[in-house]
């Protein structure tokens, strides 16, 4: 019984930053309609920031955060302006497919260029607090990550707040909801395209900090964190952020418990089954329009 | 993705063909088990894209799971063929249960379009790599005495075999009715389905002509490695592969996959030399560049080269219109 | 101020604009009529950016609305009202009240135009913070034009404002209309409430199958023979 209140906790942490992983991912898709299937990627890359910094100049990883997502910002402003930007120019259906195969394509360059820099092995940032435990009662959380999942809620937070008082955040959600609109009341749906992007990548550079500290990274991570943060959208459908972010915490859960029912080496199956039965229970996707 | 025409890939397929019967002839040239084995991978390499390219160029869908009906196909040959039956059978019987399980999860992965059936795939060849590892962690080895009398050319035989048929089924494929229905379907499913026509009937059957394919290459795959991890053919590399593949060389041609099958393996040995998987650096670079500028990949970049040709052989002086 | 000269449009193979050509003053209300199909939204589509046309030229005061991104075109002193209202209905009245004051120059005048809207549709100020979709019908159209008032423009042009509403909310807005082109604010009107629109305005337009067929006067045209029997006839709409 403790032992399943452990892992329960333990999956709540890690779905955490599920939520923040799925949370920039929704962003994209949301705004530009775009599945950037890089995102792992993007993620894999935030870690790697982090873990070069801490080896290199010693910054602590949390401290870490403050140049993280600058830089991923800039990055995801580069990767609009460079790349999808041009994915956009399409209507819906071909843009969606486009940016399948684009983000695909990006995802192994950055792969392979991971692998190429940094070699394909396990990295993990060990600081001197990393042992650093709260013990509740029976249930020992480790600080780490107790500390990754308030950052990861008070990003989703910050972002809420981003969207709903900022100016640009309020242009952000009028864009998603209707472009056309947003084109007549004079926004540049191009500049709400480009920020909304770069705040996903910067989302993404924040998770894949805090998973380098808390957990491990390599460069074979990127495809793994791109299913789960699909798997967390599609349960959460789109709209709200602070949604992703339960949802995410749900498909920890979720994972928690089938390991605990069917063993560990299963726990990444029934995300993916969940994933399924929803996609194909509503077959124009959660996102999608009702169906033709 | 438009093909150049019925009379450009008429000969392509004699082409190839008869590339093909040149390559029959390989093993009697040399004993040279580098080069055969080179060789292998290629054909292989067609058979994986060729398949690929039957829904995707065809029938219009992105197919992420692709390698789960390799995987399938690797599995069920293995475990007939280590039991003592014949292993062109049990290749068949690996094409059998891929196409088996294409069809029991076709009509309900069918109803999911673009994006969305294409990460509905993945999720699903993800689970599938998941299970098989989890099910059968340990490596499969042949037994020693089937290692003792491992001969290579069945093997680059049976690989040249399927390659070839791969290349037919997809010629005969692009002229049939059922060719021409799927894509109609690819081009506009709903106008498709306005003349009458079951969109998901032909998409069920591109899905079962392209399994059966995956599925005897697995068959192949099997036969030709002495041990392997059975989880190793359901890895998501494989499908990517043969994406890569046929869109580099032109999805939804039949010389595409071709083409892109050569470039692909001959980049991936020559440059592993330095610098492993620099091969997928490039060829995602290149992939990007194809979505974005060439979407029919190298054979619409062959065909604009030649009527760029064409055009400047007829602007030279004296040259008649 | 806004000059349309020959103006062709197609959607695809289907042509919508075949050589439109019409103009509007400063502080005119200038009505678009015509029947479902005619080409009229593709009209407006054509000016606010929207929809690219075939051949043709669009003038705003000397400059050329083609060359423009659709964005930059309220920017320029020109706000749509569309069709259906298309408004932000996750957000809330006042948000996409502010949104329409994105523009810079709007922007500037954000504080002014909030309250104008406001002295215009009382309604709307004790409404600001709910969500636009819980809204009826009418209140939407007073939150869709108040939204392109928000841009301070100097053409308003609404497609359809009477559409789906209740008699009492037309004769509302139709009246706010009257006074916000009082405050010197020019309008373009595609409205199928052709007894309305031809009372309000000062011109108008009869667009049939994607061509100018008549010009003329409102109260002109309110008494010419063809437009009674085609718009204004027993089995014509119009209330």
């Amino acid at each position: 019984m403790t032992l399943l209140a452990q892992q329960i906790v333990l999956g709540l942490l890690l779905g955490g930053l599920y939520g923040l992983a799925a949370a920039g991912l929704s962003l994209v898709f949301g705004v530009l309609k775009v599945l950037n299937v890089a995102h792992g990627e993007l993620i894999m890359l935030g870690g790697y920031g982090a873990y070069w910094l801490f080896a290199l100049l010693g910054v602590d990883p949390f401290a870490a955060l403050l140049l993280v997502i600058p830089g991923a910002l800039l990055l995801g402003a580069g990767l609009y302006t460079g790349l999808f930007g041009f994915v956009v120019r399409a209507h819906e259906e071909t843009r969606i497919k486009n940016s399948l195969l684009v983000g695909f394509g990006l995802a192994l360059a950055l792969h392979a260029l991971a692998v190429r820099l940094w070699t394909a092995d396990d990295r993990s940032i060990s600081t001197g607090y990393g042992g650093a435990v709260l013990t509740v009662g029976p249930i020992a959380i480790p600080l780490i990550r107790l500390a990754s999942l308030l950052v990861a809620l008070a990003l989703i937070a910050g972002l809420h707040l981003l969207l709903a008082r900022w100016r640009w955040g309020k242009a952000i959600r009028a864009t998603a909801e209707d472009w056309q609109a947003a084109l007549l009341t004079g926004i540049d749906i191009r500049r709400a395209y480009l920020l909304a992007f770069a705040l996903g990548t910067a989302l993404a550079g924040a998770a894949g900090t805090l998973v380098s500290v808390g957990y491990s990274i390599s460069p074979s991570i990127g495809l793994e964190w791109t299913l789960k943060a699909l798997i967390v959208v599609v349960l959460a459908g789109l709209g709200s952020m602070l949604g992703t972010f339960v949802a995410g915490l749900f498909v920890g859960v979720a994972e928690a418990l089938s390991a605990a029912a069917f063993g560990g080496p299963y726990r990444e199956v029934v995300g993916l089954v969940i994933f399924l039965v929803v996609l194909v229970l509503r077959p124009q996707g959660l996102f999608g329009r009702a169906p033709r | 993705m438009r093909s150049p025409g019925g009379g450009t890939e008429h000969a392509w397929t004699v082409a190839i063909l008869v590339a093909f019967a040149l390559l029959a002839l390989l093993p009697l040239l040399t004993t040279r088990d580098d080069v055969l084995n080179f060789v292998f991978l290629v054909l292989l390499s067609i058979t994986l894209a060729q398949s690929w390219n039957i829904v995707a160029g065809y029938a219009g869908q992105v197919n992420l799971g692709h390698a789960a009906f390799f995987g399938l196909g690797a599995l069920t040959a293995r475990t007939l063929w280590i039991a003592g039956t014949p292993v062109v059978i049990a290749m068949a019987a690996g094409a059998a249960v891929a196409t088996g399980f294409a069809l029991l999860i076709g009509a309900a992965a069918f109803r999911l379009r673009g994006a969305y059936f294409a990460i509905g795939t993945l999720a699903l060849g993800e689970i599938l790599r998941t299970t098989v590892g989890n099910a059968l962690p340990e490596i499969s080895t042949l037994p020693a005495a089937s290692i003792a009398g491992y001969r290579l050319a069945p093997r680059y035989y049976l690989a040249l075999a399927l390659a070839a048929l791969s290349v037919l089924a997809v010629a005969a494929l692009a002229r049939s009715r059922l060719g021409l229905g799927m894509q109609a379907v690819r081009e506009d499913e709903d106008a498709a389905e306005a003349t009458g026509v079951s969109a998901l009937g032909l998409k069920l059957r591109a899905l079962a002509l392209s399994t059966a394919l995956a599925g005897a290459a697995g068959g192949v795959f099997a036969y030709y490695h002495i041990s392997y991890y059975p989880s190793h053919p359901f890895g998501p590399g494989w499908t990517f592969d043969a994406l890569l593949m046929t869109f580099i060389g032109g999805v939804g041609t039949l010389q595409g996959p071709v083409l892109g099958a050569v470039l692909y393996v001959f980049l991936k040995e020559y440059l592993t030399v330095r610098w492993v998987d620099f091969h997928l650096l490039i060829f995602g670079a290149l992939f990007v560049a194809i979505v974005l500028i060439f979407p029919g990949g190298l054979v619409q970049a062959l065909v604009q080269a030649g009527n760029g040709a064409r055009r400047r052989r007829a602007r030279r002086p004296g040259a008649t219109t | 101020m806004l000059e349309v000269r020959g103006l062709e449009a197609a959607y695809g193979d289907v042509p919508a604009l075949s050589g439109v050509t019409l103009q509007v003053g400063a502080g005119e209300i200038v009505a678009l009529l015509g029947p479902n199909g005619a080409g009229k939204s593709t009209l407006l589509g054509c000016v606010s950016g929207l929809v690219r046309p075939r051949a043709g030229t669009i003038f705003w005061e000397g400059e050329n609305l083609l060359a423009i991104a659709p964005h930059l075109i309220v920017e320029r002193g020109l706000a749509v009202v569309p069709e259906g209202r298309r408004l932000f209905g996750s957000m809330t009245v006042e948000d996409n009240l502010e949104l329409g004051a994105f523009s810079p120059r709007a922007r500037a005048a954000r504080r002014e135009s909030l309250e104008r809207v406001f002295a215009l549709f009382p309604d709307l100020r004790a409404r600001r913070r709910q969500v636009v979709r819980a809204l009826s019908g009418g209140q939407q159209q007073m939150v869709a034009v108040g939204r392109a008032l928000m841009a301070s423009p100097r053409l308003l042009m609404l497609d359809e404002p009477s559409l789906g509403i209740a008699p009492q909310l037309v004769r509302a807005i139709l009246d706010a209309l009257v006074e916000i082109n009082r405050a010197g604010v020019a309008i373009l009107l595609v409205e199928q409430n052709v007894r309305a629109a031809l009372t309000l305005a000062h011109r108008a337009y009869i667009l049939e199958g994607g061509r100018v067929v008549g010009e003329g006067a409102g109260a002109e045209l309110l008494g010419d023979p063809h437009v009674r029997r085609a718009y204004l006839g027993p089995l014509a709409a119009g209330r």
